[in-house]
């Protein structure tokens, strides 16, 4: 009993949020479940990125790559033409194609350093896009290819097959497909996790500050670069099925460079090398649009969809405003939403109690941006006065 | 409780150095390097600034390749092995100016556990009960080493909060983490306070004592080397100038010649070397 007690309090804001998570599709409507289904594919492949710019600090810009290759590597093994596979199937397959894929890279992954393979990566972004528009008997070309549904066990993800009704609301391929993405990035969550506080997370994280001290230190530097390109390749190949899924038609428009920036904007919005914060800026920088364009009239300065009076459209306006939260963040905040949310918690736990136990519910999250924030500290030790202000942090 | 081993109990091999050159550009910062570090002893090799000691560091550790020579532990050769590789045969490094990686003192002593252990992505990311009883194992003891080092109470502490003192033994604590048979120092105990030296010394002596491992130690507090080392050579422009005991050393007029530029008899050798300490 004390046990489960402890659990409900170490674990108390994570069961939490799992249940209101799995509670929502019987509230909202399908429009804001396709957000949160977009949010949360999205933010798969955040937390991918993160552990490889973040954590292992490589520069990607190559990540709507690998999206790609996820997703049309599912379409194209379930579907027709295509080997037809049965689609569980075929969405393993596509992560590991996608891993596939990184690992092909890996002679220049494993060699070429941050800034540096950012740029040899953009030469994969125009590559796949040409390929993806090209292709025509695998890719469908311009126009794209639908999306053969998920099926395993008889189950349907989608609207065919038996009607589905749980507790008087009818679950069409929203609900179902919010439930798969919820298994999906909870996986994520927790591998990418077990990875960040493991072996291979520290080794990568000291990679990032100190090649020279990582090396000396018996990390195999070339070998633990690839390997982090692997792994993010990987998740954005599952972020990239889960995608193919929601959207139910892939285009190779989509997987433009534009696509790789978005998932850039969002680790750094979020706090670089935390899981959190990946996929809390995840869901800002892909549901700012989406509900922007729905909102769009009842906003000032933004015109809505097709008017094309001059004003601005919503599209472009979420990427002013996500822009701007750009800037904001690395001016105010460089360890992102994760920092402020773990200072905040500071704060909140400095004061006398008010309510629920503090420290413990939160005590796992703060060891993770410590690792976040200590990177930025690292590189600078004259800086004395910020690191004073985390101390605060980091005493229970 | 399954704690990893300690250092294996045999005496470390000899550390040998042979004929070692490296060349930048024109200049040659090593010329010729030659000596041993016998089992078990610490070994302080000294010089003015620029005389090529932090090269001769790199060399061990697999940072540098020399231009000419060979480097051996026991019946490896070092010299053309890869720094992780060298790792793994037990030779651990600290740095000049402290290069510590992010995170808590825990992280930074775990990362010293790297060579040691096994867990690879797919365990990790898994936490398959393998790879989470090596990783318990592993930060146990780690802790002893923090212990050991005098770093216990700081163990959850990220390290850009630690004084610098401290900061400075995380990494010895981290070199120590890698179960060495021979610990490269390269100036631990530079910038520090007296309190903190002598601090440091006692582990540096308490540690060789304790698991008999080789030090290498580059230092220019000569009160220090003079105390801890067994044997010292010295280092000119990249050529060994003496070699002896702290005691021959401090009297060789070749060693004052180096440090002070002129400088002929023993008055002056006495005068140079209690400088050195006042520093």
């Amino acid at each position: 009993m004390s046990d489960l007690r402890s659990l409900v309090r170490r674990r108390g804001s994570l069961l939490l949020s799992a249940l209101l998570l799995c509670a929502l599709p019987f509230y909202l409507d399908a429009f804001w479940l396709r957000i949160g289904l977009f949010s949360m594919a999205a933010a798969i492949g955040a937390v991918g990125l993160g552990l490889l710019s973040g954590t292992a600090g490589q520069l990607s810009l190559g990540h709507a790559f690998f999206l790609a290759t996820g997703a049309y590597g599912y379409v194209w093994l379930a579907g027709e033409p295509g080997p037809g596979l049965p689609p569980a199937v075929a969405a393993v397959l596509a992560v590991l194609l996608a891993g596939a894929a990184g690992g092909l890279f890996s002679p220049v992954a494993g060699r070429v350093k941050g800034i540096y393979l950012g740029v040899a990566t953009l030469a994969l972004v125009f590559l796949g896009h040409h390929v993806l528009l090209t292709a025509d008997s695998v890719t469908g070309g311009f126009n794209g290819r639908s999306v053969p549904p998920l099926e395993a066990g008889g189950f349907a993800f989608a609207d065919s097959g038996p009607r589905l009704t749980v507790l008087g609301v009818p679950f069409g391929a929203e609900e179902r497909l919010w439930y798969l993405g919820l298994a999906l990035f909870a996986l994520t969550c927790f591998t990418a996790r077990g990875l960040l506080r493991g072996r291979p997370g520290r080794a990568l994280a000291a990679l990032r500050d100190s090649e020279t001290a990582a090396s000396v230190m018996g990390v195999h530097v070339a070998r633990y670069r690839s390997a982090a390109f692997v792994v993010s390749s990987m998740y954005a190949g599952l972020a990239g099925v889960l995608l193919a899924l929601s959207f139910r038609r892939v285009v190779p428009d989509y997987f433009s460079l534009a696509l790789s920036v978005d998932y850039l904007a969002m680790i750094v919005i979020g706090g670089l090398g935390s899981v959190a914060g990946a996929s809390a800026g995840a869901v800002f920088v892909t549901a700012l649009p989406l509900l922007m364009t729905r909102y769009a009239d009842q906003l000032p300065l933004v015109a809505t969809p097709g008017s094309g009076d001059g004003a601005i459209g919503p599209t472009e306006a979420s990427r002013y405003l996500y822009g701007a939260a750009i800037v904001v963040i690395l001016l105010r905040a460089p360890d992102g939403l994760s920092g402020l949310a773990g200072r905040a918690r500071a704060r909140l736990r400095r004061r006398p109690p008010v309510t629920g136990p503090p420290g413990a519910a939160s005590d796992s999250e703060s060891s993770e941006e410590s690792g976040a924030s200590g990177a930025s500290g690292a590189s600078d030790d004259s800086d004395d006065s910020d690191p004073s202000a985390r101390a605060k942090e980091h005493t229970p | 409780m399954s704690a990893p081993a300690p250092a294996p109990a045999a005496a470390p091999p000899a550390l040998e150095v042979r004929g070692v050159s490296v060349r930048f550009a024109g200049l040659l910062a090593l010329d010729d390097v030659s000596f041993t570090v016998a089992p078990g002893t610490v070994h302080a090799v000294i010089g003015p600034n620029g005389a090529g000691k932090s090269t001769c560091f790199n060399v061990l550790s697999g940072l540098y390749r020399p231009t000419a020579g060979t480097v051996r532990l026991g019946a490896a050769r070092l010299t053309r092995l890869a720094p992780h590789r060298i790792a793994t045969l037990g030779v651990a490094r600290t740095f000049q100016n402290i290069v510590t990686t992010g995170g808590t003192v825990a992280d930074n002593l775990m990362l010293g556990r790297h060579a040691l252990s096994r867990a690879g992505f797919t365990a990790t990311a898994l936490r398959l009960p393998s790879a989470v009883r090596e990783q318990r194992a592993h930060l146990a003891r780690a802790r002893e080493i923090a212990e050991l080092t005098g770093l216990g109470n700081h163990f959850d502490t990220p390290v850009t909060l630690l004084p610098y003192g401290d900061r400075k033994r995380v990494e010895l604590a981290r070199a120590l983490c890698l179960e060495p048979r021979v610990l490269l120092l390269d100036e631990p105990v530079a910038g520090m306070n007296a309190a903190e030296r002598a601090r440091t010394a006692e582990v540096v002596r308490d540690v060789r004592a304790r698991l008999g491992l080789s030090v290498v130690l580059v230092e220019h507090d000569m009160g220090l080397v003079m105390r801890l080392a067994d044997e010292v050579t010295v280092l000119d422009f990249g050529r060994v100038v003496a070699h002896g005991t702290p005691d021959e050393v401090r009297r060789d007029p070749e060693v004052l010649r180096a440090y002070l530029g002129t400088g002929t008899g023993t008055a002056t050798a006495t005068t140079a070397v209690t400088k050195e300490d006042a520093t």
